[in-house]
Parts: structure tokens; C-alpha cells; sequence
């Protein structure tokens, strides 16, 4: 072993320029590897955190169903025989039991907390400016219990909601839509009935999350009860877990006993989860091309070393080298290129992560961000170096098994 | 003792596709002995090294070396032998250009297991023997041809080998390294060393204890 390596490491370094641009294959490989896997996964990571921080990971809403079964069931099992038609869908739109199922799950020991919202769609005006809304009607205690709304919040005045009922939360991309920039500021909102409310804006809401940040608006449920004449409402409730892996059994298990519909966030960011996925794929793909061309740079290299030194592998087996001990000369100095690119991909990978948290530009799409969301976890330079070393092997074992196979006699009958 | 036979090739014949480049060898080499092997350019002399050194496998025939019948089927084995019991000298001398001549004459050590440091300082000794002390570091394109076959020959030694085997060692050489390689093997054979050396210079052949002549893949005469 020690001296077949010895011969790889000659072989290494007195090819000068090859051994450069094989090892430099593998660093840009790995570097690649590293800085798109940070870059994607921190993305995808910052915007799954800071979606279920504000969304919550169960959420308990009525079915818009027409189920007439499921409406006989019901009522069924209560005891009544008679089948009722659809209601209509202002009863619908309401979850009649919440207190109780507030009161229930606050106490199971997995769940960090309940929020009852009544939700509801409209459109807000500032001056000559209108646009549409979700008007998210709150308690704000449970709010922050729940969702730790305050964190989202840019200038953490929540409280203020509780002295005075007429108070709104802008998200902050919506605010800046219709102009406003400060607190202070007065919004109109017209009722269904017709009524107009005017509403003072005290804080904006900034969770870096465009979809988020450009539609919703908090106010006290109280007030959008008192709004839209739907006093004691509430349509969706919304539960923290204190692990949001267990968000699919809870989801069934409060389906199953509530008898409303129950959605984990899985079901809820589906579209999200699948675009994900996508582009997983896309940088995966990305990345394979990246390592297959490396690797072919070092498979280049060791055919190239192997098939000039035809002369030398004969001398080497008449010296009494074994076939074995041809294909460890091979592999090795494959691996010597993988091993030194590999640990110094890494570190070009970690250099240009520094360098990209440095940089601060406005990024604007899915997220909101002043720079790149890097996921900086040390698994990826892990597998970026276990992936380098292992291209590596694999691109120098065929060149290293044919050098094993030279018959040293033909070799010096061609003349060598 | 004078009359052990340390190397031995019976009936050996060498066919290649049709053609029959050796036709029934018998040759006996002797601890102790320099032999040459002589023959027209064509005649099968290479051919017969090559399998005498277990390089090459017989068509028939049985090789003997140190007493052992050699099986051309064991590789581990044939190639521990020729680590340890064989040596190898070619006409272009055949030197790895990505070693230094040191690196060179180590290699078949350091096969044998022989830890670095000491195949250095033996490597170095064996260099210098051969009038190359100074330039142990240099790369085979540094030296002169007859310094390269030199080297060549450090590395064939270096192991100590049982057998010398020499392919035409001078036949790219100008008449000084001649000279020089031909002391030096007969130094070595002084010294109890066995070498088989081909050639196809009757001259050199005469400076030999013994000489073996192929004409057409057989013997014809030994003298
Ligand atoms: N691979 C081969 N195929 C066919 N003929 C060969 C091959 N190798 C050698 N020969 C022939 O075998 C004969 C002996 O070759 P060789 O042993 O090299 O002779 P020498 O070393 O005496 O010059 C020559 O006629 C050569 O042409
Ligand atoms: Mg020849």
C-alpha cells in the first residue's frame, strides 16, 4: 500500500498541469455542491420556518361540503331523523364549538398553543387607493401565545390592539402598495352591510414572505365580528405543535374529533412543497452534471497517465508489481485528486458562502430578503467532500483496472 | 556447488498464432555462472528471456527456478518471484521518467517491504557502486544513456537477486558505456552473482563464462 502510494503521489505531482486542471474540476464540483445546496435549502428551510412560525402547523377550518351523508350522519348520531338540506352558508362558515376545542388542545401536552381567527376577504382603501385583503380577526393573546405574532411585527405594538379595538396591522408590502409608510394612518374598510369603518394602522407586519406580507391584515376579532355582523364567530383555528413533524397525525387525529376539517401544513403548502421538490431536482441535476464532468476530468487524466505509461507499467510488473498493485497506483492518484480537491472545494465553498453573506441586495420573489438565506449546515461540506472523493474513486477505477491488465511482453515487443 | 543449476528451461516452445518462435529450447543456467545468450536479430533470444524471467508464459515446456517448477498461472506467485529472485535489464533501459534515479532503484525494494529509509540508504550504496553518487536525485531526461542504463541496472540489483536477466543491456550504448556495463557485470558475477545476458555480439558473448546460440528458435550450439 505504502509504496503503491508513494508511485500515485510521484505521479501526482510530476504531472504537473494535468493533476491542476483534474484537481481544479473537483473544486469547482464541490465548491458548486456546497454553495447551491446552502443557497437552495436555506431558502426553502427560511421560507418553510417562517411560514409555519406565522400559519401555525394544523389548522381546523370549516369544510365547505355538501356532503348531504355526512349531514345525516351528524345529525344521526344525535338522534335526529330528519334529512336537512344545505344551510346556508353564513351558519356554515362557522366553527360553533371553538371555545371548546380551544379549551381541549391547549391542554394536550404537544401543543404550543390555539388561535381562533375569523377570517374573511375584502378590500381596504387609503386615499384613492384600494386593494384586496385578508382580513385576519384575531385575539391577540393567543396571537402571540400561539404565533409569536410580535417577532413579525416592525414595531411591536400588539397591546395597543387590546386598548383600542379600532386598531389594524398592515402587512407591510400591502401598507406599501397603498402608500402608507408610518403608523398612525387611518384605513377605510366598507362592510358588507355597507357600513364604512375607518381603522388606525399600528404596526406593519414583515415576515419576508411576499404572499404573506402583501395580503394580510390583523385586526381584533372582536371587531371584524362587529364588522361583519357575525358576533361570537370564529372560522379557523389554528394550532402550534411543539414538533411540527407531527402535524399530519394531529391533523387526523383533530379531524377525527372535531368533525371539522383539519389540514396539517403539509396539505396547506402542497403547491410550495412540489415547487420545492422541483427545483431540488433542477440543482440535484445541476449538481450531477457538475461531479459527471469533474469525474471525467479525472477519468481523462488517469486514462491519459495509463495509456502513456504503457512502458512503465511493464517495467513495473517485471519488477514484480502485481495486478493489484497497479490498480491501487491508479486509484489513488485518483483519489489523491479527489481528496485535495475535495477539502479544497470546501474550502473555496465556505469562501464564497462568507463572501455571499456579505453581499446585500434587495431579492424579491416567493421571499423577501437583503441578501442570500444561506443554509450554512456542515453536512453539506460533508457530503461535498464524501461526494468529490467518491467520483473520484469511481473515474480512476477503470483506467486503474486496464493498467492492471497490460501484458508487459506485448507491451515491450510493440516497441513500447 | 559450481555445477547448481539455479535457472532451467525444458523443452520450452513459443508459438504465436501459427508461427513457432521457439521450437524446443533446453538451457541450463548455473549458480554463479555469466551466460550469454547469441543470435541473429529475429532468432527467439527475447522471446526465451522473457519467459526464463516469467514474464512470458511457455506454449509448452517447464521453466525450473531455485529448484521451484514454475506454475505461469499463479500470478501472485510469479510476481513474487520476480521481486525477489529476478532481475531485469532492458536495451532501452526502461526507467520510470517521474522518478528520480534514488525513486527508481527503490521501487522493487519497497515492493518487497523493504521500509523506506533503509531501500534509501541501500539504493544510495548501490547507486554510488555503480559510479553514481551525486546523482542519486536527478531525473532519468538528466542523465546520459550509459548513466540510465546504470541506473537500470542498480534497480535489477537491488533486491539482490538470484538471476540477472539482461535483454541486449549495451545495444543502445556507445562503446565506453559498453565497456563500463560489461565491468560492471563481470564485477558482480566476481561476486558471485548469476547473470544471463542476450545479445547478438559475438564479441561481448566471448567475455562470458558461457555461451548459448539460437538460431531459428532452437539451440544450435553452447560453448
Ligand atoms: N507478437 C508477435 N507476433 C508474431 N511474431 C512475433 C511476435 N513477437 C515476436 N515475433 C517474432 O518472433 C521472432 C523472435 O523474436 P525475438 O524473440 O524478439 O527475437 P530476438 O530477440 O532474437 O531478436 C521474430 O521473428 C519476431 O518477428
Ligand atoms: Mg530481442
Amino acid at each position: 500500500m505504502k509504496h503503491n502510494f508513494f508511485i500515485s503521489w510521484k505521479f501526482f505531482l510530476e504531472r504537473k498541469r494535468q493533476s491542476f486542471v483534474a484537481t481544479l474540476g473537483v473544486i469547482i464540483g464541490t465548491a458548486a455542491f456546497i454553495v447551491m445546496s446552502s443557497m437552495v435549502n436555506g431558502f426553502q428551510k427560511f421560507f418553510l420556518k417562517e411560514a409555519l412560525n406565522i400559519n401555525g402547523h394544523v389548522k381546523i377550518m370549516v369544510e365547505p361540503t355538501t356532503d348531504k351523508t355526512e349531514i345525516l350522519r351528524k345529525y344521526y348520531e344525535k338522534g335526529v331523523f330528519k334529512v336537512l338540506g344545505y344551510k346556508p352558508k353564513e351558519e356554515k362558515d362557522n366553527i360553533r364549538n371553538y371555545r371548546e376545542i380551544v379549551r381541549r388542545y391547549e391542554k394536550d401536552k404537544n401543543v404550543v398553543g390555539v388561535a381562533p381567527h375569523l377570517v374573511s376577504n375584502g378590500v381596504i382603501i387609503y386615499g384613492v387607493k384600494e386593494k384586496a385583503a385578508t382580513l385576519v380577526g384575531i385575539f391577540p393573546d393567543k396571537e402571540e401565545r400561539t404565533l409569536s405574532l410580535s417577532e413579525y411585527l416592525v414595531h411591536k405594538r400588539l397591546e395597543e390592539m387590546k386598548r383600542d379595538r379600532s386598531s389594524v396591522i398592515l402587512g407591510i408590502k400591502l401598507a406599501h402598495e397603498l402608500g402608507i409608510y408610518e403608523v398612525g394612518k387611518k384605513i377605510t374598510f366598507v362592510a358588507p352591510s355597507g357600513e364604512v369603518y375607518r381603522l388606525k394602522v399600528i404596526d406593519f407586519l414583515n415576515t419576508g414572505i411576499t404572499e404573506i406580507d402583501k395580503s394580510r391584515v390583523y385586526l381584533h376579532i372582536k371587531k371584524l365580528q362587529d364588522i361583519l355582523d357575525r358576533a361570537g364567530e370564529v372560522n379557523e383555528i389554528v394550532i402550534k405543535l411543539k414538533d411540527y413533524n407531527l402535524s399530519e397525525y394531529y391533523a387526523e387525529k383533530l379531524s377525527a374529533e372535531t368533525g371539522y376539517k383539519a389540514e396539517s401544513w403539509q396539505e396547506s403548502f402542497k403547491n410550495f412543497l412540489s415547487i420545492f421538490k422541483i427545483q431540488k431536482i433542477i440543482t440535484s441535476s445541476v449538481i450531477f452534471a457538475i461531479l459527471t464532468v469533474s469525474g471525467f476530468g479525472i477519468f481523462n487524466i488517469i486514462m491519459m497517465t495509463v495509456l502513456e505509461k504503457k512502458r512503465d507499467i511493464a517495467i513495473l510488473k517485471a519488477m514484480g508489481y502485481e495486478p493489484f498493485d497497479l490498480i491501487l497506483i491508479f486509484t489513488l492518484q485518483g483519489l489523491i485528486i479527489g481528496v485535495l480537491g475535495g477539502i479544497a472545494g470546501n474550502v473555496a465553498g465556505f469562501f464564497i458562502l462568507e463572501w455571499l453573506e456579505t453581499i446585500k441586495i434587495e431579492v424579491e420573489g416567493i421571499i423577501r430578503a437583503q441578501g442570500f438565506i444561506l443554509d450554512r449546515s456542515v453536512s453539506y461540506h460533508l457530503y461535498g467532500f464524501i461526494f468529490a472523493v467518491l467520483t473520484s474513486f469511481l473515474a480512476s477505477f477503470y483506467p486503474a483496472y486496464r493498467a492492471s491488465k497490460f501484458h508487459p511482453v506485448e507491451v515491450f515487443r510493440s516497441g513500447g | 556447488m559450481e555445477d547448481e543449476v539455479i535457472l532451467k528451461g525444458e523443452n520450452i516452445k513459443k508459438k504465436i498464432g501459427d508461427y513457432e518462435i521457439l521450437k524446443g529450447v533446453n538451457i541450463e543456467v548455473k549458480k554463479g555462472e555469466f551466460l550469454s545468450i547469441v543470435g541473429a536479430s529475429g532468432s527467439g533470444k527475447s522471446s526465451l528471456l522473457y519467459i526464463l524471467g516469467l514474464l512470458d508464459k511457455p506454449t509448452e515446456g517447464k521453466v525450473f527456478l531455485d529448484g521451484e517448477e514454475i506454475d505461469f498461472n499463479n500470478e501472485k506467485r510469479l510476481s513474487f518471484l520476480r521481486n525477489n529472485k529476478l532481475g531485469f535489464i532492458f536495451q532501452f533501459h526502461y526507467l520510470i521518467p517521474e522518478l528520480s534515479a534514488l525513486e527508481n532503484v527503490m521501487t522493487p525494494m519497497l515492493k518487497k517491504g523493504i521500509r523506506f529509509e533503509e531501500a534509501r540508504e541501500r539504493a544510495l550504496e548501490v547507486l554510488k557502486r555503480l559510479g553514481l553518487g551525486g546523482k542519486e536525485n536527478r531525473k532519468p531526461y538528466q542523465l546520459s544513456g550509459g548513466e540510465q542504463q546504470r541506473v537500470a541496472i542498480a534497480r535489477a540489483i537491488a533486491n539482490e537477486p538470484a538471476v540477472i536477466l539482461a535483454d541486449e543491456p549495451t545495444g543502445n550504448l556507445d562503446s565506453l558505456n559498453t565497456r563500463r556495463v560489461m565491468e560492471i557485470f563481470k564485477e558482480l558475477n566476481h561476486e558471485g552473482k548469476t547473470i544471463v545476458m542476450v545479445t547478438h555480439e559475438k564479441e561481448l558473448a566471448e567475455e562470458t563464462d558461457r555461451i548459448v546460440e539460437i538460431k531459428d528458435g532452437r539451440v544450435i550450439k553452447v560453448s
